[in-house]
């Protein structure tokens, strides 16, 4: 393995954000511990998950998605060379990924068959957003209904960035932000506002002011 | 890096933190992480410290004429790189299953299965065909290893 001289960094403690973990996780990996990455592994998944799902992947190609970006991480640990921006490097490849699979998805679908949702008037399914759809089915919950009405009119990017946020523990906002592709300045602000249109949202409901109150 | 800092420790408010933990609830009964999924890539990652080359995963799909109301169905999962396609058929044999598999091109290769636990070894006849009787369910990769100067390449994990 390479040596990494600006590798030592000091364990993350309490109130440690998904960021430093990652870059802690990364040096030990590179230090010549096999381990090192798994806890990481399991912590960050779901936000990998979500990340190429807000990007349109199909729910049987996400899993994919997931592991080729973990995989990536494995084959470019050693490129990496500011272990604190390894999330950020994470959340791109993800989104990467997540484009590539459903281009070649859809092409090996197209060589095989037609499909009846391959209709060329209709929108291109990787801008569909099909967690909406199943929505009032699955949602038998009143408050879940409410919340997700409140979601619903909120622009997607709000949507899309409130759904990564909340998938981790003091997730790294910057590095989100990015990769969903909001203007980078005001990262805090921008949170602030998005979760801010969502109580603003909530307010109209009744389920809402009982969940606020 | 003080930014990120800042902006991480920027205090929300109990009320924040509410909201942003419905929203997890919410996703995680519209759209659930399958289980396993962190799992099946702490052992891809495992596997490509072996130094192979990953397939794509191009196409799975229960098998046509499977009937779509037997419990346990046959899939058919495809799998390509650069100059090999692997095809691997799953379906219930025993208390695991039985993987039907063929490399193109043809020629015979050397065929692993690996799983957490260990691998099964066997090798495709010269059509390309291989065939691994009662594999425990559970994680698992197909790996082509490496010869005649050509690289091994492994498949993505999938559940078997």
């Amino acid at each position: 393995m390479t040596e990494h001289t600006h590798d030592a960094i000091e364990a993350p403690g309490h109130g440690s954000t998904l960021g430093d973990r990652a870059a802690y996780a990364v040096v030990r990996y590179r230090s010549g511990d096999p381990t090192a990455l798994d806890a990481f592994v399991r912590e960050a998944t779901p936000l990998l998950w979500h990340t190429a799902r807000s990007q349109g992947t199909p729910r049987e190609l996400a899993d994919d998605v997931v592991q080729s970006t973990w995989v990536a991480l494995v084959r470019h640990v050693d490129t990496i060379e500011e272990p604190m921006a390894t999330l950020k490097w994470l959340l791109i490849t993800t989104k990467r990924t997540a484009w590539d699979v459903v281009r070649r998805h859809r092409t090996a679908e197209r060589a095989s068959a037609p499909l009846p949702d391959d209709d060329p008037t209709g929108p291109p399914r990787e801008l569909v957003d099909d967690t909406s759809g199943p929505a009032d089915l699955v949602l038998r919950d009143e408050r879940d209904r409410a919340l997700w009405d409140a979601l619903a009119t909120l622009p997607e990017r709000c949507r899309t960035l409130l759904r990564l946020v909340s998938m981790a523990d003091r997730p790294d906002y910057r590095a989100i932000s990015e990769a969903v592709g909001m203007p980078v300045g005001s990262i805090g602000s921008t949170r602030g506002r998005c979760l801010a249109k969502l109580r603003t949202a909530l307010r109209g409901t009744a389920a809402g002011q009982e969940g606020q109150s | 890096m003080i930014d990120d800092e800042l902006d991480a420790g920027a205090p929300m408010d109990a009320c924040d933190v509410a909201t942003l933990a419905a929203v997890r609830e919410l996703y995680a009964v519209l759209d659930p992480v399958p289980r396993g999924v962190a799992e099946r890539s702490a052992f891809a990652m495992t596997i490509a410290a072996l130094e192979t080359e990953m397939m794509n995963l191009v196409g799975s799909g229960p098998l046509v004429g499977a009937r779509s109301d037997a419990p346990v169905e046959a899939r058919t999962i495809t799998f390509t790189s650069e100059r090999l396609t692997v095809m691997i058929t799953i379906g219930p044999a025993g208390d695991g299953v039985r993987v039907d598999g063929w490399v193109a091109p043809g020629g015979g290769f050397a065929v692993e299965l690996h799983r957490p636990d260990g691998v099964v070894r066997t090798s495709s006849d010269e059509d390309g065909r291989f065939v691994l009787e009662e594999v425990p369910h559970g994680a698992a990769s197909i790996v082509v290893p490496a010869h005649a100067g050509e690289p091994a390449v492994s498949t993505p994990v999938v559940e078997l």
